[in-house]
C-alpha cells in the first residue's frame, strides 16, 4: 500500500521534479514573494500532498506545474519526466497539458461548461489530443464515465451538467482529467465543496483509480484528514515555504514542525472529545517583506532567540522525513505534544444544567416552491420541496444544540425559521414558554435581543461601508439606548476586546480585516445586546483550521461567561463535537437522530448516523471500506431524478 | 448640485490623493459652479442687446466666437447661457436619479407585489421614446423650465430605477442585511443606513450619465422650440436658431455645440473620477 520505501532511493526519474520554485507577484522589492524556494518530487505512481491554510501558496504551486501564472515571476526548475516546463514552447506546452499533466478542480461546476453535454466535453479533448473520429472518440468518453464509476454511462454521456449532482459531476471532471492518460494528476481541493458521504466516495474513487492507471498525484488541501487517505507522502506548506515533508504517516502521526503540530492540535475530530483546541495565535506574516529569520517564528510557541535572525533550513529528522525547524529536535521539550487521540467523555462544561428550556421548537415545518394557486398557462405546477419536516427539538439555558447535516438537509432553513428571518409553515418557536411571532419584525425588543445571528460568511455578514465600531456599536444603540458618544465607544471597545480585538479595530471597514476577524466582529455584534441564545450557521466553515480553533474556544469562553445558549448548525461533525452538549442529526428536513455527543458519535443508532461517521476523513491512514461504504456509493450513485 | 458634488470631493476621507486628474476634475466643477453663478457679470458683452452693426461678424478678437443675426456676441451668450442650459439639466439629473433611486431601493427590497407593480409603471414608462415622452409632458404643462425639468426626470426616472434595483436584488441577499433583519431594524433604517451606501457608488456613476443626457435631451427639446424660448440663451436654443444661419456663418450653431461636448465629457470624466474614489470604502487606506 505504502509506495514511500520504494521511491526514497530510487534512481529512477520523477514524473514531477520542482527544484529551488520561487514565485513572486508583483515586480521590485514590494513584490509578493507568494512561494520561495519550494523543491519537491513526485515519483511515478506515487500521491504527494500539499497541505497548507489559506495564503500559503499551494494553488500557485498547482498552477505553476501546468506553467498557468499569468501575473507572476517564477524562477527555479520545475520538470516534468524530465522535461523543463518553464523552457517549453506554447506548442509543447499545449501538448503536454492533457497528455501528462492534468487538472481537477474545486468546483466542478465552473469546470464543465453548462451548455455541452458531458459525453461531447470529454470527447472533445479526446479529439483534440488524438485526432481520433467521432464515433471511437464517443466511445472512449463513455468508457471513461463507466471508469469513474458512473453507473449507465452512455445515458449520463448524454447530460448536461446541471442534471448531475455534485459527486457526478466531480467524476466526469475526473474523467476528463483521465481522457488522454496523463502521467500526472493535479488536484486543487477536488472534495472540498462535496458533502462529506459523497468526498469519501470521490476519495476511494481516486484511490481505485491511482492503483488501476497508476497515475501520479499532486494532492492540494487544506484538510489534513483528507490528505491522509489519498497521499503517500505529504509536504506541509506555510507562507510560500515548504516547512515540512515526509511520509504521510510521519508528518501526520509525528510531526517535527511546530507549525504541522499546532495544526494537528487545532484539528477538531471527533475522537478526541471536549479538549480545548489549541488555536496558533497571530496571522501570516506579509510576504512583501519577508523576516530574515523563520517566517513561522512570531506565531511558533517553542520560538528561540536564533529563530528571529536565522531562517532554518529543511533538515531531515528521519528517513525521508525533513523538517525546517532550529529547534526541531527539542520541540517535545518546548511544546506540549498532540494530544492523544483517545476518547474522553468527559461531558462540557456547562453553566445551567437541566431545568426548562430556554427555547423550544416545536413541530416547525416549512416548505419552499408552493404550486400557485390558479392553474393558467405558462404557470408551472412545482410540488413543493419540504426543507424542514415536523422539527421538535428543546435548547437547556447555558448550552449548546448542534444540529447536523449535510446541504440541503434543512439545518439552515431550520436556523432562519428560528431566528424568524423566515416564516414556517406550521409549528412554534418558544421562549422560555413564550410562543414568539414567526416573524422577527413583529417581535418585541426584548425578544429581538435575547435572539441573535451568527452569519457563515463572514465577509457578506458586514455592511462593507460601515466601519467596526458602528457594526458593532448599532445593536447597542437600539436595544441599549447608549446614543453616541463615549460611553457607546467604550462599550464597544469592551466588546471588541472580549473577542481579542482591541481599540485600534474601531475606524476599520470590513475589507481592511482577515476572515477571523470579521468573524470576531460578528461574534462581537451577536454579544452587543447580551442575548440568551445565539444562532450560530455554520460560524466557522470560511475559516481556516487555526483560526477555526480560535472562533470555536471563543465562543465556549463567551458561553460559560454569560451562560448564553447556542443553536449551532454545522455539517462537520469534528467542530460539533467540540462545542456541543447535544446533537442532531438532521436529513431530508426530519431528525433522525439526537442525544449526547456520547451517545451519537460513541454509539450511533441511525444508519445515516453511522454512514456520516464513516465517511469522515480521518488521519488513520487510507482503510478498508465496510458495507457502509458500500451503501454510500449505491445512495451517491443513483441517477438524480 | 455641481456645490454637493464638489463638496463631495473635498471634505471626502477618501479623497487621499490630489492628483493632476483630481485637480482638473476640482478646477472644472469650480469653473462650472463660478459660470453658474456669475455667468453674465463674467460675460463681457449683454447676452440680449441687440447691435446690428455687428450682426453675423465672424470669430475676431473683439469677438471670439463671432456675433449672431442680431449682433450678439456669441461668446458672452454662452457664458451667460450656463445658467439655464446646466441649471435645468442638474435639476433634471438629481430629480430622476433621486426618483429612480428611491424606487429602486423599495422594488428592489420589498419584492414581490410591490416590485412588479412598481417596475410595470417603469415598463410602461419606459416603451415611450425618450424624446416624444418630454415632449408630450412638457407641451401638456406648459412651455417652463420647471417643466422641463419635470419632464426629463420623468424620462430618466425609470432608467434609473431598473438600475439601482438590480443591484439592491443582489444586495438583498447578502447576510448583513439578515443580520440587520434578525436584529430588529425597521425597513426605512435597512433601505436608507444598509443598502443606500452600497449603491451610492452607482447612483454617482448614474448621476453624472444624466447631467450629460439631460443637457443633450434639453438641447433637442429647445431645438424643437419646446420649452425654453428666446431670447433666453440657453445653449440648445442657440444650436437651433443658429443651424439655418450655417452657410453663412458656421460660427453660430459651431460654438454652442462645442459648450455642450466640452460640459458633457467634463461631467463624465468628474463622475467617472468619483467613482473610482467611491468604490472601495475606507479608499483602501493601507493596513
Amino acid at each position: 500500500m505504502n509506495a514511500e520505501p520504494m521511491l526514497a532511493m530510487s534512481p529512477e526519474p520523477a514524473t514531477l521534479d520542482v527544484t529551488g520554485l520561487s514565485i513572486t507577484y508583483g515586480a521590485g522589492p514590494q513584490g509578493l514573494k507568494a512561494v520561495r524556494d519550494v523543491s519537491f518530487r513526485i515519483a511515478p505512481g506515487e500521491a504527494y500532498g500539499l497541505i497548507g491554510e489559506s495564503g500559503s501558496g499551494k494553488s500557485t504551486i498547482a498552477y505553476a506545474v501546468l506553467r498557468h501564472v499569468p501575473a507572476g515571476t517564477v524562477s527555479g526548475r520545475i520538470l516534468l519526466n524530465g522535461q523543463d516546463v518553464m523552457a517549453m514552447s506554447p506548442q509543447t506546452l499545449a501538448g503536454i497539458r492533457g497528455r501528462v499533466v492534468s487538472m481537477i478542480y474545486q468546483d466542478p461546476m465552473s469546470a464543465l461548461n453548462p451548455a455541452i453535454r458531458v459525453g461531447e466535453q470529454i470527447a472533445e479533448v479526446i479529439r483534440q489530443h488524438r485526432r481520433g473520429d467521432r464515433a471511437s472518440a464517443w466511445a472512449r468518453s463513455v468508457a471513461l464515465l463507466g471508469q469513474v464509476q458512473l453507473p449507465l454511462p452512455a445515458e449520463i454521456a448524454h447530460r448536461y451538467p446541471h442534471q448531475l449532482s455534485g459527486g457526478q459531476q466531480q467524476r466526469v471532471v475526473i474523467a476528463m482529467a483521465l481522457a488522454c492518460d496523463p502521467e500526472l494528476l493535479v488536484m486543487d481541493e477536488p472534495t472540498t465543496g462535496l458533502d462529506v458521504t459523497t468526498e469519501a466516495v470521490i476519495l476511494d474513487l481516486i484511490n481505485d483509480l491511482r492503483h488501476a492507471l497508476g497515475v501520479a498525484v499532486l494532492f492540494i488541501s487544506h484538510n489534513m484528514g483528507v490528505v491522509a487517505q489519498v497521499c503517500d507522502r505529504v509536504g506541509v506548506l506555510y507562507a510560500g515555504q515548504l516547512v515540512e515533508e515526509g511520509s504521510t504517516a510521519q508528518v501526520l502521526r509525528a510531526p517535527r514542525h511546530p507549525y504541522t503540530i499546532g495544526l494537528m492540535n487545532a484539528l477538531p475530530t471527533i475522537d478526541r472529545a471536549a479538549d480545548r483546541l489549541v488555536d496558533i495565535p497571530g496571522r501570516l506574516p506579509d510576504l512583501r517583506v519577508v523576516p530574515p529569520g523563520c517566517v513561522f517564528a512570531p506565531r511558533c510557541a517553542a520560538v528561540q532567540d536564533i529563530c528571529h535572525a536565522v531562517m532554518p533550513t529543511l533538515e531531515p529528522v528521519g528517513t525521508g522525513h525533513d523538517s525546517r525547524c532550529h529547534e526541531r529536535d527539542r520541540l517535545e521539550r518546548l511544546l506540549p505534544a498532540v494530544a492523544p487521540a483517545t476518547a474522553s467523555d468527559a461531558p462540557l462544561p456547562a453553566k445551567a444544567d437541566g431545568g426548562r428550556p430556554l427555547l423550544q421548537i416545536v413541530g416547525i415545518e416549512r416548505s419552499f416552491g408552493r404550486a400557485p394557486m390558479l392553474a393558467l398557462p405558462f404557470l408551472r405546477r412545482r410540488t413543493p420541496v419540504r426543507a424542514v419536516d415536523d422539527v421538535t427539538l428543546d435548547i437547556a439555558p447555558g448550552q449548546t444544540l448542534a444540529v447536523v447535516g449535510e446541504s440541503g438537509s434543512g439545518k439552515s432553513t431550520l436556523a432562519r425559521c428560528v431566528a424568524g428571518l423566515l416564516r414556517p409553515d406550521r409549528g412554534d418557536i418558544r421562549l422560555e414558554n413564550q410562543v414568539l411571532s414567526p416573524l422577527v419584525q413583529q417581535r418585541t425588543r426584548p425578544q429581538q435581543r435575547a435572539l441573535q445571528f451568527i452569519f457563515q460568511n463572514p465577509d457578506a455578514a458586514l455592511n462593507p461601508h460601515w466601519t467596526v465600531e458602528r457594526i458593532v456599536g448599532r445593536p447597542l444603540q437600539l436595544y441599549g439606548g447608549i446614543a453616541r458618544g463615549a460611553a457607546l465607544r467604550a462599550r464597544v471597545v469592551a466588546l471588541l476586546e472580549a473577542t481579542k480585538l482591541g481599540e485600534r479595530y474601531l475606524e476599520r471597514y470590513p475589507h481592511e480585516m482577515s476572515g477571523g476577524e470579521k468573524q470576531r466582529v460578528s461574534i462581537a455584534r451577536a454579544f452587543a445586546g447580551d442575548p440568551r441564545l445565539v444562532v450560530c450557521d455554520e460560524p466557522t466553515s470560511a475559516l481556516d483550521i487555526s483560526v477555526q480553533a480560535a472562533i470555536l474556544n471563543q465562543l465556549r469562553d463567551l458561553q460559560q461567561r454569560h451562560g448564553t445558549s447556542y443553536l449551532f448548525i454545522s455539517h462537520d461533525l469534528g467542530v460539533v463535537r467540540h462545542i456541543a452538549h447535544r446533537v442532531a442529526i438532521m436529513r431530508h428536513g426530519r431528525i433522525v437522530e439526537a442525544g449526547t455527543p456520547a451517545q451519537v458519535f460513541g454509539a450511533p443508532q441511525h444508519p445515516y448516523t453511522q454512514a456520516l461517521i464513516a465517511a469522515i476523513p480521518t488521519l488513520e491512514p487510507k482503510r478498508l471500506r465496510d458495507g457502509t461504504a458500500g451503501r454510500l456509493r449505491t445512495a451517491d450513485g443513483m441517477i438524480d431524478a | 448640485m455641481a456645490m454637493s458634488q464638489s463638496l463631495v470631493l473635498v471634505t471626502s476621507r477618501r479623497w487621499r490623493r490630489l492628483d493632476a486628474a483630481g485637480i482638473a476634475c476640482l478646477g472644472f466643477v469650480l469653473l462650472m459652479v463660478l459660470l453658474i453663478l456669475f455667468g453674465p457679470q463674467i460675460a463681457p458683452r449683454s447676452a440680449l442687446a441687440f447691435d446690428p452693426l455687428h450682426s453675423l461678424e465672424g470669430p475676431s478678437p473683439a469677438f471670439p466666437f463671432g456675433t449672431d443675426e442680431f449682433g450678439r456676441d456669441i461668446f458672452s451668450r454662452i457664458i451667460a447661457g450656463t445658467r439655464p442650459t446646466l441649471l435645468v439639466a442638474l435639476a433634471a439629473a438629481a430629480l430622476g436619479v433621486l426618483l429612480g433611486t428611491s424606487t429602486g431601493l423599495v422594488a428592489g427590497y420589498v419584492g414581490g407585489a410591490v416590485d412588479e407593480a412598481v417596475m410595470r409603471v417603469m415598463d410602461t414608462l419606459m416603451s415611450f421614446p425618450g424624446l416624444i415622452l418630454a415632449m408630450l409632458v412638457v407641451v401638456m404643462l406648459g412651455p417652463d423650465a420647471m417643466n422641463v425639468v419635470i419632464a426629463i426626470a420623468l424620462v430618466f426616472w425609470p432608467r434609473s430605477a431598473r438600475l439601482v434595483r438590480s443591484v439592491v436584488l443582489d444586495l438583498a441577499t447578502r447576510e448583513f442585511i439578515d443580520a440587520a433583519r434578525s436584529r430588529g431594524e425597521t425597513r426605512l433604517f435597512i433601505l436608507a443606513r444598509e443598502l443606500l451606501p452600497n449603491v451610492l457608488m452607482i447612483i454617482v456613476v448614474d448621476f453624472s450619465l444624466r447631467v450629460t443626457a439631460a443637457i443633450l435631451l434639453s438641447a433637442s427639446l429647445a431645438y424643437l422650440g419646446i420649452g425654453v424660448t428666446p431670447p433666453t440663451p440657453a445653449w440648445g436654443l442657440m444650436v437651433r436658431d443658429g443651424q439655418q444661419f450655417i452657410e453663412l456663418a458656421w460660427w453660430l450653431p459651431v460654438f454652442p455645440s462645442l459648450a455642450i461636448a466640452v460640459v458633457s465629457i467634463g461631467t463624465l470624466l468628474v463622475g467617472e473620477r468619483l467613482r473610482r474614489s467611491v468604490a472601495t470604502p475606507g479608499g483602501g487606506r493601507p493596513r
